[in-house]
């Protein structure tokens, strides 16, 4: 048994299952006696075999992580023992695995890492919570492993969600480690508030009291957002300096903050909104700015790229990203560039505005632009400052083809306060309303389009107190006519206000006008700065970030090349028009040449070209007889070559082109080489320029030679077969040779003679190798047919012996009923004998009978006569003798008669034998 | 309508339970390991087999024996026997081939499954028949045309014959292999029982020469197309006499499954067009009435009305199927939800009720079925997504983990405590091992593109064969469809090729008859072609197909699939 010739130590974890399994079947007991190797088996074997339905238990649980691993591995599921130790450790984490699960084997090792890294710190604790016995699995209903979860002294659990990669994890449980970043100086401010992702910073004032006032809650809003958000992209910060939090018009202690780039910062307004960490959790992800957003899609079936892409065009970029690195230039250089594309907003735009003044060499403008910007500074100080967010107005809008921007504003009738910054205080709710709002009266702002600036001014539905104000510029071409500002004030109807309730006559009378003078007429794009061209565009992009290392795939899918060692990659992806355009991979990804990218895509008439992904897995060295067509061969093949070429278009994945393969495996071979191609493109794996597209696979496209551009297309309700591909190349190519035979002609007739004698050669080895074939079977079936006859031979012979056999057999059989005869007759002789013999004692009996009558009666006369005759005493006696001879005689009857018995028992056993 | 709405907002959620990360994915699993660990299960389950439980149909791994249970034919050899091959074990697959010749004998007094001894039997002796050559086995000089193994796989089918006889020509579940069908015997029949014989009985009719097999199918096919519902569905079970549905629950799943595979397959493997759009209706009415948030549910046939909302663990070949059609998104979307079953239990429970979120109740077991890894194979072939290779990882780690035993791999009785039950199929060697194989190897013949084929000499004629496309029968069986133009018919193509190759080479002088022939000869073939269906039916078909698009081929896919791995959907866009 090859079970048993395993090593010792192999053998004995392999009994543990089958001890329990004898512990809990006791009809299996029997077998206990012998607990040791084979003949252990061999009795569990008996005893199963015997019983019906065998089943096993499921195998007991052993250790997931070796028992060296900084990892406390609670394999039987023991949750009553982790929560225990979770009072031992300030951070835990738990690791809650199924022992089946591929993801929670291929998770150990990362979080073993993760473990190693940070045990001094972290408690990490694994529990098998699928071993059905333990505590886990009878707590938690788990519908995927593995599950992660973290705890913060006694705030959790919180989840992660993130990808299941050790710099990942452990980024995240450092953040659960230190939710909040302790910002000590200037310096640290403004470097945690130019990170690309959004900042809250609370200012709590630590001279008062050991505990400010709402820093508790604060500080558990703080681990509060990584449940929600599980990427962790908002940071949070914490400023005790009264001076650092100054710089953001921070005042008063227990005020946050949340840091926005291209629209205005915001501070919690804790009068509307209680001061939980829930609700400053949710205002901060619910206001945070998204100029460049991590895409990380989870695995599981998800949306995120459908929802994020229908947006818009989309600008995917892809940079190896190590969440544990200190600094990132390549991210840093990137959120540069997204933060300038996004400057849409006054003061960043009057900054360009400087900047472009700066920059611009066209004296045409010069006057313009410095009117626009001394009138913008004069505007500056005096301007209250609402709360605004730009707004680009949706592409679909048809009845202008322009760039339409509006910058909405709230207008708070209290609790406004200038600061220093210039940052507002807006209320995430009421900017919210106001797009909402915006948007119901949209309608109203399309009744004219001219190239001006129309404002309205609209009620809040949810607050009395204040309006809002929009203020919408349709930004065309000719941005010229713009400059010289004409203000119009539109006024939306009453009757669209009142269907919104509440109508503040005095409010509505003051309209809010914005100017924004220093929109630069993009007249000459190409030299254009990037900054805002978000709002100056109607294509306008949304940017992402991938990581490469995880999310390389989608970027070889956009056509990367695979062999790069660089992982960097962009491109734009436009899901609508079904176009993406690549950046040059030979570009460096840097600054300038992102720039350049979105500036070019932005333009009219854009001189990006849509990116064909061609199938690197075709190597030209191979010559098949079915030319392989790629993207980047095709034009080659099909419209420079000069032969005639008949071209399929398949996909690998389609039955019903698969199935073809061999017909045209055989039309290739069959036309000549010289003239003809027979040639195929994988259209999943090549993309091919618009026109040469089809939306039905298979599909056979036929070029004829001269006449490349006039293809055909092989009719579909056609079944495609040999004879009807043939047909239908026979009457396309035909037509080609319809003038008169020149010298040409004849050289071609001569070729075409050639091909047709080289065809008729190659039919003549096939129909050769066909005769072979043909001798091969025939001789296969005279092989078979003497075998026949051989075997026919044979049965004969058989056949022969076979009756000598059963003669003899007869034979036998004759003797055996003769000697049978012969022993009947001797027993009809035996039983005559022994009748004689049995006549012979009856009549001996008949005699006794009679001499006992004869004694009886002598007896009587002897007794009349007693008295009187005494010598007759002597003839008593004689005839006593006689009775003693005749016992005798029937004793040796009897023995004769035993002995008879015996003879025919013993004949029988003989009988019994020769049968 | 109400039932259906209640289901809604339930089945939305349980789609959108988002599973852990991906991070190993991106690093790419190591696929040659998995491939070697796959390998390894089937020599442990094949060796156990053939020293414990050989010539028995299947080996019982709890009890190291072996069982008779659809016959008496050594069912595990048969059916693992191309499995063989597609591991490279060329000497072990000849060696079984002469076993094979020598042992088994269909002349027994056995009542079998007609459903099971053709997609095992005669589709796996159909198979290595076909695949002998490649195996490196002699063949005799008829081959493909004929062979011990086709003999052997058409004295199997005939044996079956007899279960057609009756008056609706679908045939009965049952049969005698010495007596033909026991008096007595019911008529009532799986959907799928009925339906699931064109692939091999037409390959047999098309090697053999004999129409009697792929006549009897098509009428079967026929009856069950002629009975379907005022709204164009199938039920369970039918009674084979009078044609009464007897079980009305209409779905893609157990009892009707392979009845939809064979329509589409023989649609492929035939060039059918009549196939398929009895496929494209059924189609139609199964997204109308049973589709519900990429899941499928079963619905009473007449009404509509859901009737149970489970997922089954048979429902799970459609997205391979939908794939080789050139659904492909709508097959990933259906996958994605059938792999959230699999992570919460290490298997597919044979039914999963689907608001609940878990197993039905005396349904629970996992018998290593194929069905959702032969999906993810024919997914990766068509997107590369590595999710499906992380199913494969899955499945791997938990058939090792959980049902590995002493003596071979153990069916799971219960996937709530993973219970193990006393017994391995035969197609867990024939399909689950296959395919996840072939998952993890992309270069295996079987994945064949075209670039590579044979050419054959036969006293018939010259043959491409193995050019790739093979159609795997529903017991993972690959019939290569090039075989199937190798004998019948063969001479009258030949001779028609022969005269357009001289016309081809000497135009210059009939220009003028070629020109005219061509569409003369193309609209004979036209009449040729629906030979066939009734000429009522091929007059519906021109119609349809003038209004759109030949049956028999694939959309080609948009452009957002190539973003639409890793788990992205995209919603369509119309």
């Amino acid at each position: 048994m090859s079970v048993c010739g395993g090593p010792g130590d192999a053998a004995a974890p392999r009994l543990r299952p089958r001890a329990a399994l004898m512990a809990r079947r006791p009809e299996l007991l029997c077998g206990a006696a012998i607990v040791l190797g084979c003949a252990f088996l061999i009795a569990l074997k008996v005893t199963c075999s015997r019983a019906k339905d065998v089943t096993m238990p499921a195998k007991l649980p052993v250790n997931f992580f070796s028992t060296r691993s900084p990892v406390i591995d609670l394999f039987r599921g023991q949750l009553d023992y982790a929560d225990q130790l979770r009072q031992d450790s300030e951070i835990v984490l738990y690791f809650f695995y199924a022992p089946w699960c591929g993801q929670s084997i291929a998770a150990r090792e990362e979080i073993e890492h993760v473990a190693s890294r940070l045990s001094d710190q972290v408690l990490f604790v694994a529990v098998n919570c699928w071993w059905n016995q333990g505590k886990c699995r009878k707590q938690k209903h788990f519908f995927y492993f593995p599950v992660i979860h973290l705890y913060h002294q006694s705030f959790g659990p919180i989840e992660y969600k993130g990808p299941m990669s050790a710099v990942y994890i452990e980024k995240f449980v450092r953040r659960v480690m230190t939710p909040l970043l302790y910002i000590s100086s200037r310096s640290k401010l403004l470097d945690f508030l130019s990170n690309y992702e959004p900042g809250v910073v609370g200012f709590f004032e630590f001279n008062a009291s050991p505990q400010p006032p709402g820093y508790l809650t604060f500080f558990t809003s703080a681990l509060h957002s990584l449940k929600k958000d599980y990427l962790g992209t908002i940071r949070f910060g914490v400023v005790t300096d009264k001076r650092v939090a100054e710089e953001i018009s921070l005042v008063h202690s227990g005020s946050v903050y949340l840091h926005r780039h291209a629209n205005t910062s915001l501070i919690y307004p804790k009068d509307i909104m209680n001061f939980t960490a829930e609700n400053i959790c949710k205002w901060a992800l619910e206001n945070r700015e998204m100029l460049i957003r991590w895409l990380r899609p989870h695995g599981g079936k998800s949306l995120l790229l459908n929802n994020e892409l229908k947006k818009g065009p989309a600008l995917l970029i892809f940079i190896p990203y190590n969440p544990l690195a200190e600094i990132h230039p390549l991210l840093d250089e990137i959120t540069k560039v997204a933060l300038e594309y996004h400057k849409c907003n006054k003061s960043q735009a009057a900054e360009a505005c400087l900047q472009h003044v700066g920059d611009s060499d066209s004296p045409a403008f010069d006057s313009s632009v410095t009117d626009a910007h001394l009138k913008f500074s004069e505007t500056f100080p005096i301007a209250k400052y609402p709360c605004c967010n730009t707004v680009v107005l949706p592409q679909w809008h048809s009845i202008s083809r322009t760039h339409n921007v509006c910058e909405l504003c709230v207008n708070q009738t209290l609790g406004v306060k200038p600061n220093k910054v210039h940052v507002p205080h807006c209320n995430f709710l009421e900017i919210e309303a106001a797009l909402d709002s915006f948007y119901l009266q949209e309608h109203t702002f399309f009744q004219v389009i001219s190239n001006t600036i129309e404002c309205s001014n609209f009620l809040s539905f949810y607050s009395p107190f204040s309006y809002y104000t929009a203020c919408c510029r349709t930004v065309n071409r000719h941005f010229l006519s713009f400059i010289s500002s004409e203000k119009t004030i539109f006024q939306t109807p009453k009757v669209a206000f009142s269907s919104h309730g509440k109508k503040d006559s005095t409010q509505f009378s003051i309209p809010h006008i914005e100017d924004r003078n220093c929109f630069i007429p993009d007249l000459n794009i190409s030299s254009t700065n990037i900054t805002g061209l978000s709002c100056r565009t109607n294509k306008t992009l949304n940017l992402y970030l991938l990581d490469s290392n995880l999310f390389w795939i989608y970027a070889e899918r956009l056509g990367a090349s695979r062999s790069t060692h660089l992982k960097e990659f962009a491109a734009i992806v436009d899901l609508k028009e079904e176009v993406h355009y690549v950046l040059d991979q030979n570009q460096s990804l840097v600054g300038p040449t992102l720039e350049n990218f979105i500036k070019n895509f932005s333009v009219l008439y854009s001189p990006l070209t849509r990116h064909l992904v061609d199938d690197p897995s075709v190597h030209f060295q191979e010559e098949h007889v079915v030319t392989e067509v790629t993207t980047s061969t095709f034009q080659q093949t099909v419209f420079l070559s000069a032969k005639n070429v008949l071209l399929l278009y398949y996909a690998q994945w389609c039955g019903f082109c698969a199935s073809l393969n061999h017909i045209f495996i055989q039309l290739a071979r069959l036309l000549p080489p010289d003239s003809f191609t027979v040639a195929r493109i994988d259209v999943t794996r090549n993309d091919l320029p618009w026109e040469f597209m089809t939306d039905r696979l298979p599909t056979i496209l036929f070029f004829p030679h001269q006449r490349k551009g006039q293809s055909v297309k092989f009719p579909e309700d056609f079944s495609v077969n040999l004879p009807n591909l043939l047909k239908f190349i026979l009457h396309h190519s035909s037509l080609s040779s319809s003038e008169p035979c020149t010298k040409e002609c004849l050289h071609k007739e001569s070729v075409l003679q050639q091909g047709h004698i080289s065809h008729l050669e190659r039919e003549i080895q096939k129909l050769r190798s066909e005769i072979s074939a043909l001798h091969q079977a025939h001789d296969q079936l005279e092989a078979q047919l003497s075998e026949a006859r051989r075997e026919e031979q044979r049965l004969q012979q058989q056949k022969h012996t076979l009756e000598k056999q059963h003669k003899t057999l007869q034979l036998h059989s004759e003797q055996l009923q003769a000697t049978y005869d012969q022993k009947n007759q001797e027993l009809l002789e035996m039983a005559e004998k022994l009748q004689e013999l049995a006549d012979a004692s009856e009549n001996l009996l008949k005699e006794n009978a009679l001499l006992r009558i004869l004694v009886a009666s002598r007896g009587g006369k002897l007794q009349s006569k007693d008295e009187i005759e005494e010598p007759l005493q002597s003839e008593q006696t004689l005839s006593e003798d006689n009775d003693i001879s005749l016992s005798t005689a029937t004793a040796a009857l009897e023995e004769k008669r035993i002995d008879n018995i015996d003879t025919i028992e013993t004949e029988h056993s003989s009988g019994n034998r020769t049968e | 309508a109400a039932m259906r709405r209640f289901l809604g907002p339930l089945l939305c959620l349980l789609a959108l339970r988002l599973p852990a990360g991906s991070g190993a994915a991106a690093r790419g699993l190591d696929v040659a390991s998995y491939r070697e660990r796959v390998r390894a299960m089937f020599y442990h389950a094949y060796e156990h087999y053939l020293e414990s439980a050989f010539p028995y149909d299947e080996l019982r791994p709890l009890t190291c024996d072996g069982q008779d249970t659809w016959g008496s034919f050594s069912l595990t050899l048969i059916d693992a026997l191309d499995t063989l091959l597609i591991l490279g074990n060329v000497s072990e697959f000849q060696r079984v081939v002469s076993v094979l010749q020598e042992g088994v004998d269909f002349d027994i007094d056995v009542n079998a499954s007609v459903f099971e001894t053709n997609i095992r039997v005669v589709g796996g002796l159909l198979s290595a028949h076909l695949l002998s050559r490649k195996a490196g086995v002699e063949v005799e000089a008829g081959w493909p045309c004929s062979g011990p193994l086709l003999r052997m796989a058409e004295e199997a089918a005939r044996k079956l014959l007899p279960a057609f006889q009756t008056p609706t020509g679908m045939p009965y579940g049952t049969v005698n292999l010495l007596h033909g069908v026991n008096p007595g015997e019911t008529p009532v029949t799986c959907t799928a029982g009925i339906g699931t014989f064109i692939v091999e009985f037409a390959t047999l009719s098309h090697l053999t020469g004999d129409p009697v097999f792929e006549d009897v199918a098509r009428k079967a096919l026929k009856a069950l197309w002629k009975n379907r519902s005022d709204i164009g569905l199938v039920g369970n079970h039918i009674d084979v006499i009078t044609a009464k549905w007897v079980a009305q629950d209409a779905g893609i799943g157990a009892g009707v499954d392979s009845y939809f595979e064979y329509l589409v397959k023989g649609a492929i493997l035939l060039q059918d067009k009549e196939l398929m759009s009895m496929f494209l209706e059924y189609n139609k009415a199964i997204k109308n009435y049973t589709k519900f948030d990429d899941w499928y549910l079963w619905v009473q046939m007449y009404k509509g009305t859901v009737s149970m909302p489970v997922f089954q663990s048979l429902e799970a070949y459609w997205p391979g199927l939908q794939s080789l059609i050139g659904d492909v998104d709508n097959a990933m979307r259906t996958f994605l939800n059938y792999y959230t079953v699999w992570k919460q239990f290490g298997g597919l429970p044979e039914f999963y009720n689907i608001p609940q979120g878990y197993t039905v109740d005396k349904r629970e077991g996992y018998p290593l079925r194929p069905e959702l890894i032969e999906s993810a194979m024919y997914l990766y072939r068509a997107t590369r997504d590595p999710t499906l290779l992380e199913l494969g990882r899955d499945a791997v780690e938990s058939i090792e983990k959980i049902s590995k035993v002493d003596c071979g791999f153990a069916t799971i009785k219960d996937l709530r405590d993973h219970r193990l039950d006393n017994r391995m199929e035969s197609f867990f060697l024939a399909e689950t091992i296959k395919y996840l194989y072939l998952l993890f190897d992309p270069d295996n013949f079987i994945h064949n593109d075209g670039s590579d084929f044979d050419v054959v000499v036969t006293p018939y004629g010259e043959c491409v064969l193995n050019a790739g496309g093979y159609i795997f029968n529903t017991e993972a069986h690959p019939i290569d469809p090039a075989a199937l133009h190798c004998c019948r018919k063969r001479k009258e193509e030949q001779w028609e090729v022969e005269d357009l190759m001289r016309e081809f080479y000497s135009r210059k002088k009939s220009k003028k008859f070629t020109l005219k022939r061509a569409p003369d000869h193309g609209e004979g073939e036209n009449v040729k072609d629906p030979e066939d269906a009734s000429s009522e039916k091929a007059g519906e078909k021109r119609n349809s197909k003038k209004s759109s698009h030949s049956l028999l081929s694939c959309p080609s896919q948009s452009f957002n699939s190539k973003l639409a791995v890793l788990g992205q959907v995209f919603l369509d866009n119309t």
